[in-house]
């Protein structure tokens, strides 16, 4: 029996209009929702490798944006050991206002020739790659490794530390259409990654920080309430299997929450947000003070008010 | 005369790397250079510049070893499973003439690939508007040395193991041997008195791949050329290396019996 032309036309045509659909049956049958329990590659050997290839790739480019701050001079951490030996690491300049990260545990990874065995073959390689002593370093504008993050993210959609990041350091150089452009990367992230606690925080960083060189001179408490709202309730939902730096970012979000309600003068929310945080850490400072304060406030007793402070994001470090 | 010896065995060389088509992979990874170079610009060009010249360093650096190592490997055992030895050995030349000779050849198919791929990387370059420095010159002449002690650990590897194993080992040493000197030099303040004098020795004993590799110095902003005669001490590293290696190979290669 021999298959009919138009047959084979007709299924083309089919499995051709089949595929205009896809997109929108892809979250239908793959939606982006972070699993509780195996993922695939959990669970599949060749969806692991293709897996671990991307989060390994995008991890390692994470790492060469801190080549990038460093105008390619390598830095390592220092081992355990070393910092039990009393060594200290080279330090950042005291003239950058915002740290990208903490240098005083950092040392370059080739070593000065007074810590260096290999004599003459050392001071070949210092010469050759690109070593210098980095005491009191500065660092490049991070706004160069702005492809790294594009790429990064392409690459691991999953990755939200690039996502985070890449939308922190857009704002660097506060250009005209820095803000939305960074809205519009982390509104990327979220769609990748709905149920993250840092995604929304840094969502509301954007609509919370002011930007004078980028025209944006006030803080938009509102819009920031919006995530901010979102992200607890993950937040809560999610308590017990959140990560350390899915705590940390929840605990900022609880910050920020608090003083949004303070300033649109919805004290009652203040007063409730802060009290479900101070529960949720009751060991930190802050909002235990927060709890203090709107407690006063809805009482209608005056009292100082502690200042409108958004801290840097503290999954930013490079 | 030894250098028309040399050069008939290393013109053998090329014409069979013609033949076998090797130069066509190199023009396929070249226009995957160049594909990826495009693709790029979807980020715009606009600070790109640092970024896509590490990338053409790496892309560069990767490529070129993976061909010297392949092309290296193979000499010696191809000539022994084709039996075309018996006629090359039958002729007035050493087994040591052999070795350098093919060694010569498989250097120049190296050093034919790398130009081939730096030329396409410069066009992919040309498109971010990256321009030619004498740091990206240095660049590659001290690469170019550094593929010779590739190819000579290559196919002093290659006398000993089969093809495979030998370019296995050949991979192994090219991109670990970096890593393992830098584990050396981290590790040796902490190491004890006992242990310390042999970190000199095996420093000495490894090859020092990432000698030759100053691509960071080309990428990155304000580095200025290296001193010349810091790529004069290379030259003479590679050239005494890869007499070492040569004259390992031959310690097996001169009884083998083929």
């Amino acid at each position: 029996m021999t298959m009919k032309p138009w047959f084979l036309g007709v299924s083309a045509l089919g499995a051709m209009s089949m595929g205009f659909f896809t997109k929108d049956i892809r979250p239908v049958v793959n939606p982006a929702i972070k699993q509780v329990g195996l993922h695939a590659h959990d669970t599949h050997a060749a969806t692991s490798l293709l897996g671990q290839f991307r989060t390994s790739l995008s991890a390692s480019l994470f790492l060469r944006a801190d080549l990038y701050l460093h105008n390619g001079v390598e830095m390592r951490p220092l081992s355990d050991a070393e910092v039990k030996a009393g060594k200290q690491g080279v330090g950042g300049s005291s003239a950058e206002k915002i740290k990208l990260h903490d240098d005083s545990k950092i040392i370059t990874v080739i070593p000065p020739s007074s810590h260096d065995f290999r004599g003459l073959l050392g001071n070949v390689e210092r010469s050759i790659t690109t070593y210098k002593n980095m005491t009191g370093h500065t660092h490049q504008t991070p706004t160069q490794t702005l492809p790294l993050f594009r790429l990064m993210t392409i690459l691991d959609p999953q990755f939200v530390q690039g996502w985070t990041t890449g939308g922190f350091i857009l704002l660097w150089d506060q250009k005209p259409g820095c803000l939305e452009k960074s809205i519009a990367f982390l509104q990327e992230g979220l769609r990748n990654n709905p149920k993250s606690i840092d995604i929304l925080t840094q969502i509301a960083y954007c609509h919370l920080k002011v930007l004078p060189k980028a025209n944006k001179l006030t803080r938009d408490y509102r819009a920031a309430l919006t995530y901010i709202v979102a992200a607890r309730e993950i937040g809560k939902d999610n308590f017990d299997i959140l990560t350390e730096q899915e705590l940390d970012a929840l605990k900022q979000n609880y910050w920020r929450m608090v003083i949004c309600f303070r300033e649109i003068n919805d004290y009652k929310q203040m007063l409730r947000a802060a009290r479900e945080g101070a529960a949720m850490y009751p060991d930190d400072a802050v909002l235990a003070r927060h709890v203090v304060e709107a407690e006063r406030l809805c009482a209608g007793k005056f009292t100082e008010v502690t200042p409108v402070i958004i801290s840097e994001p503290t999954d930013s470090d490079l | 005369m030894k250098i028309l010896t040399y050069k008939a065995l290393a013109r053998s060389v090329v014409l069979e790397s013609i033949r076998r088509k090797d130069l066509w992979v190199v023009a396929i990874l070249g226009f995957l250079i160049i594909l990826a170079s495009s693709a790029l610009g979807f980020f715009g060009f606009d600070g790109l510049q640092v970024f896509a010249k590490d990338l053409a360093v790496t892309v560069l650096g990767l490529f070129s070893t993976i061909i010297a190592i392949l092309t290296s490997c193979r000499l010696i055992p191809d000539e022994i499973k084709n039996r075309t030895l018996y006629p090359l050995l039958a002729r007035p030349i050493t087994r040591l003439d052999l070795l350098v000779g093919k060694l010569i050849g498989a250097v120049v198919v190296t050093w034919i690939s790398f130009l081939v791929l730096s030329a396409l990387t410069a066009v992919a370059l040309m498109v971010f508007q990256v321009k030619f420095e004498t740091i990206m010159l240095q660049y590659m002449i001290l690469k170019m040395i550094g593929l010779v002690l590739v190819c000579s650990v290559s196919l002093a590897l290659s006398t000993y193991l089969t093809p495979s194993a030998g370019a296995t080992m050949s991979f192994i040493f090219a991109f670990g041997c970096p890593m393992f000197v830098r584990a050396l030099t981290m590790g040796y303040e902490s190491a004890g008195p006992i242990s310390k004098p042999i970190f000199p020795v095996i420093n000495a004993l490894l090859p020092q791949f990432s000698l030759f590799d100053m691509g960071a110095r080309a990428v990155y902003p304000n580095w200025s050329p290296i001193p010349v005669w810091i790529i004069g001490f290379m030259l003479g590293y590679a050239v005494l290396y890869s007499s070492a290696m040569v004259g390992l190979g031959w310690l097996k290669f001169r009884k083998q019996a083929v």
